[in-house]
C-alpha cells in the first residue's frame, strides 16, 4: 500500500520542494551561524552550519552600541506609531465607504484608486516632502504612508461581510456611528486588522529607503538605513574579509571572543530581521486571505 | 430559483424611489459622521498622491526651491530632448527593459509551478511547513537580502565558494561581476518573492470543484493531465489579471534591489530607469530632468498597462476594468 502510494512523481515532488524549502531557510541558518561565532574564528574557517567558537559577544556588542540603540528606538517607535495609525484611518475610511446610501461613496473609491494607476513619481514627491517640511524629521516615516488603497478595500471587504443586525441593534440604543465603529466593528475585525497591521508593520520595520534618502541627521536613522550603509561600504571596499580582518583586531577587546566588523553586521542582521519571523507565522492564515482579497478586488 | 429572482427584481424598483424621495442635500447631511471618517483621508489623498501628480510639472519647467513649482520659468521639452540626447538613454532603456522582461518572463511562472507541487502534497504538515518557510523571504527587506548575498557568495570565506574551492576548482567574485549579474538579479527576485506569489495560485486551485477531478479520473486523466486539464484552466483567470498588472511594470525594473546590487562594475547592464531617476534627482539634485525621465517612464507604464488590458478583454474576455 505504503509503496504504490510513493510514485515516482510524488518521491521527486517532495525532494523538489524540501530542496527548495532549505534554500529558502539556509541563508537564515549561516547567518545565524556566522553571527554566534568568534569573530576571528568565523574568517579563518568557513562556517556552513554551526557556529566556530560560539559566543554571543557579537549580540552583546551591538546592544551596548549606542548608534545601534538609537537606530533600533528609532525603528520600533516609527512601527509602533506608524501601524496604530494607519490601521485606524485606513479603517475608518473603509468602515465610511461600506455604506451603501453614502451619497458619493463610488466616487471616492475612485478618488482613491486612481493614483494606485498613476503617481507622480520620486521627484515630486521629494520636493513635496521638503515643502512640508518633512525632510529630516521623523514625521517622514509616518504621515507619508498613513493611507494605501489596496489595505482599504481588504478592509472594507471585511466590515462588508460582518452583519448589519449588531449594529442596527446599537443604534436603536443610542449609539453614534463612531462608537459603534469602535465598540462593535473594531472588536469583530481582529483578523482583518492583524493583517493590515502586519502588512504596514513590516512595511515599516523594513523601511529603509526613507532613511537613506529623506533623513540626515544620525540620530533618526532607523536600523535597515544603518544595515544598508553597512552594505554599501562592505560592497565599496574590493573585498570585505580583508579589510575586516585588518581593523577586527583592532577593536582589540580583553575577552576571550572576539569580534569584527562583518561579525557585528551579522549580529546587527540578526536583529533586525528576527522579530518579524517571530511574529508571521503566526498570523499566516489570516493574512492568506487578505492577499486574496487585495489581488481579487484591487 | 427563478422565482427568487423575479421578486428581487420586483422588489428593487419599488425601494429606489423610496431613497430618491430625499433630498441629495439631506441625505448627505445625514451622513455628515461618515464624511468626517472620510476627511482625513481625502486631505492625505489630495496631498500625498494628487499634489506630485501635479508636481510633474516641473518636468517642464527650470525648477528650483526658492521660485517653487508655480513660480520656476517654464523649460517646455528641454528636459526631455536632453534624455534622449544623452548618450547612455538608450541604455538604461534598454536595460529597464531586458531586466523586467526576464523577471515576467521567468519569474511570473514560478509561483504558479509552486503552488502546482504544493497541490500535489497529501502529507498536509510537509505542505504548511513548506508554505510557511516560503512566506519568510517576503517579509525581509532588500538590504537584508543584499547582505545575505554578499556574505554567502563573498569569495573570502562564503560558504557557496568553499564549496567551489573543496570541489577543486577557482573561487568566483559573484557580486559585481557582469557575467553573474542577471543571474543573481532574477534568482534573488524569485527567491524573495515566490512563496507570496503562490498565496493567490493556491486559494485558486483550493476553489477548483473536486468533481472536476474525478470525471477526468473516471476518463482515465493521470495527475499530469488533470494538473493540465483541470487545474490549470481553473487559475487562467487570476493568472491573467496578475499578468497584466506584471505588464504595467515593465517600464520599472525594481529600484530597491537595483539601487543595492548595481555597482560600477556592472553599470553598463545594470542602470535602469528607476534607479536613474534616483540618483540623477536625489543626489546629483537635477529635480525638473529626473521628474522628465520618471514622468516618460509612468507613461509608458501607463500605456502598456492598459494595452495589456485591451488586449486581454478581447482575448480571454478578463480584463481589471
Amino acid at each position: 500500500m505504503v509503496m504504490k502510494k510513493w510514485s515516482i512523481f510524488s518521491i521527486i515532488n517532495y525532494t523538489l520542494l524540501a530542496l527548495f524549502a532549505f534554500c529558502t531557510l539556509y541563508p537564515f541558518i549561516y547567518i545565524l551561524a556566522y553571527s554566534l561565532s568568534d569573530g576571528m574564528e568565523a574568517m579563518k574557517h568557513p562556517i556552513y552550519f554551526f557556529p566556530k567558537g560560539f559566543t554571543f559577544q557579537n549580540y552583546i556588542e551591538i546592544f551596548q552600541d549606542t548608534k545601534f540603540l538609537q537606530a533600533y528606538k528609532i525603528t520600533i517607535l516609527r512601527t509602533v506609531i506608524g501601524t496604530a495609525l494607519h490601521v485606524f484611518l485606513c479603517a475608518l475610511f473603509a468602515y465610511a465607504l461600506t455604506k451603501k446610501t453614502l451619497p458619493g461613496r463610488s466616487f471616492f473609491t475612485f478618488f482613491i484608486f486612481i493614483p494606485t494607476l498613476f503617481g507622480g513619481g520620486m521627484i515630486p514627491t521629494f520636493v513635496l516632502y521638503r515643502e512640508l517640511g518633512l525632510i529630516d524629521s521623523f514625521w517622514v516615516y509616518v504621515i507619508p504612508f498613513l493611507y494605501n488603497f489596496f489595505n482599504i478595500i481588504v478592509l472594507r471587504t471585511f466590515f462588508q461581510q460582518l452583519p448589519t443586525s449588531l449594529e442596527e441593534s446599537a443604534k436603536i440604543d443610542g449609539c453614534g456611528d463612531f462608537k459603534i465603529f469602535i465598540k462593535i466593528i473594531l472588536p469583530l475585525s481582529a483578523p482583518v486588522l492583524a493583517t493590515i497591521g502586519l502588512f504596514i508593520g513590516v512595511f515599516h520595520w523594513n523601511d529603509w529607503f526613507t532613511g537613506t534618502y529623506f533623513v540626515t541627521s544620525k540620530n533618526l536613522l532607523p536600523v535597515q538605513t544603518l544595515l544598508n550603509d553597512l552594505l554599501s561600504q562592505s560592497l565599496a571596499q574590493a573585498n570585505a574579509a580583508k579589510s575586516a580582518s585588518e581593523t577586527g583586531t583592532s577593536l582589540g577587546l580583553q575577552t576571550i571572543a572576539q569580534t569584527t566588523p562583518e561579525s557585528l553586521r551579522m549580529a546587527t542582521l540578526m536583529v533586525a530581521t528576527l522579530p518579524i519571523l517571530c511574529v508571521y507565522p503566526f498570523l499566516q492564515k489570516y493574512f492568506v486571505k487578505g492577499v486574496m482579497i487585495g489581488s481579487v478586488k484591487g | 430559483m427563478p422565482q427568487q429572482t423575479e421578486i428581487n427584481i420586483k422588489s428593487y424598483p419599488n425601494k429606489v424611489p423610496k431613497i430618491k424621495k430625499k433630498s441629495l442635500w439631506k441625505r448627505i447631511w445625514e451622513h455628515r459622521v461618515f464624511y468626517f471618517f472620510l476627511l482625513p483621508g481625502i486631505i492625505w489623498f489630495v496631498i500625498f498622491s494628487y499634489i506630485p501628480m501635479y508636481g510633474i510639472t516641473i518636468a517642464f519647467k527650470d525648477f528650483n526651491f526658492v521660485q517653487g513649482i508655480l513660480g520656476s520659468p517654464w523649460a517646455g521639452l528641454k528636459y526631455f530632448h536632453q534624455f534622449f540626447n544623452y548618450y547612455q538613454s538608450k541604455e538604461i532603456i534598454r536595460n529597464t527593459i531586458v531586466i523586467s522582461l526576464m523577471k515576467l518572463l521567468i519569474g511570473f511562472p514560478m509561483p504558479i509551478i509552486l503552488a502546482l507541487l504544493l497541490n500535489e502534497i497529501r502529507i498536509s504538515k510537509f505542505k504548511k511547513t513548506v508554505q510557511t518557510i516560503s512566506y519568510l523571504p517576503h517579509f525581509i527587506s532588500w538590504v537584508v537580502v543584499v547582505t545575505l548575498l554578499q556574505r554567502l557568495l563573498t569569495p573570502y570565506g562564503g560558504p557557496v565558494n568553499e564549496l567551489i574551492a573543496a570541489m577543486g576548482l577557482d573561487r568566483i567574485q559573484f557580486l559585481g561581476n557582469i557575467n553573474y549579474f542577471y543571474q543573481l538579479i532574477i534568482s534573488s527576485d524569485i527567491w524573495k518573492g515566490v512563496g507570496w506569489g503562490a498565496i493567490i495560485y493556491l486559494a485558486a486551485i483550493s476553489g477548483v470543484d473536486t468533481q472536476l477531478y474525478e470525471a477526468a479520473k473516471m476518463d482515465g486523466a493521470n495527475r499530469f493531465r488533470q494538473m493540465w486539464h483541470v487545474t490549470l484552466p481553473s487559475i487562467r483567470g487570476v493568472m491573467v489579471i496578475l499578468f497584466i498588472l506584471a505588464c504595467g511594470g515593465i517600464m520599472s525594473a525594481g529600484y530597491e534591489q537595483l539601487l543595492l546590487m548595481n555597482t560600477p562594475a556592472t553599470t553598463s547592464i545594470g542602470n535602469v530607469l528607476d534607479v536613474y531617476v534616483i540618483k540623477a534627482g536625489l543626489e546629483q539634485g537635477r529635480f525638473s530632468y529626473a521628474t522628465a525621465v520618471g514622468l516618460f517612464q509612468g507613461i509608458i507604464g501607463l500605456i502598456l498597462i492598459i494595452a495589456a488590458n485591451q488586449i486581454s478583454k478581447k482575448v480571454n474576455e478578463t480584463s481589471l476594468w
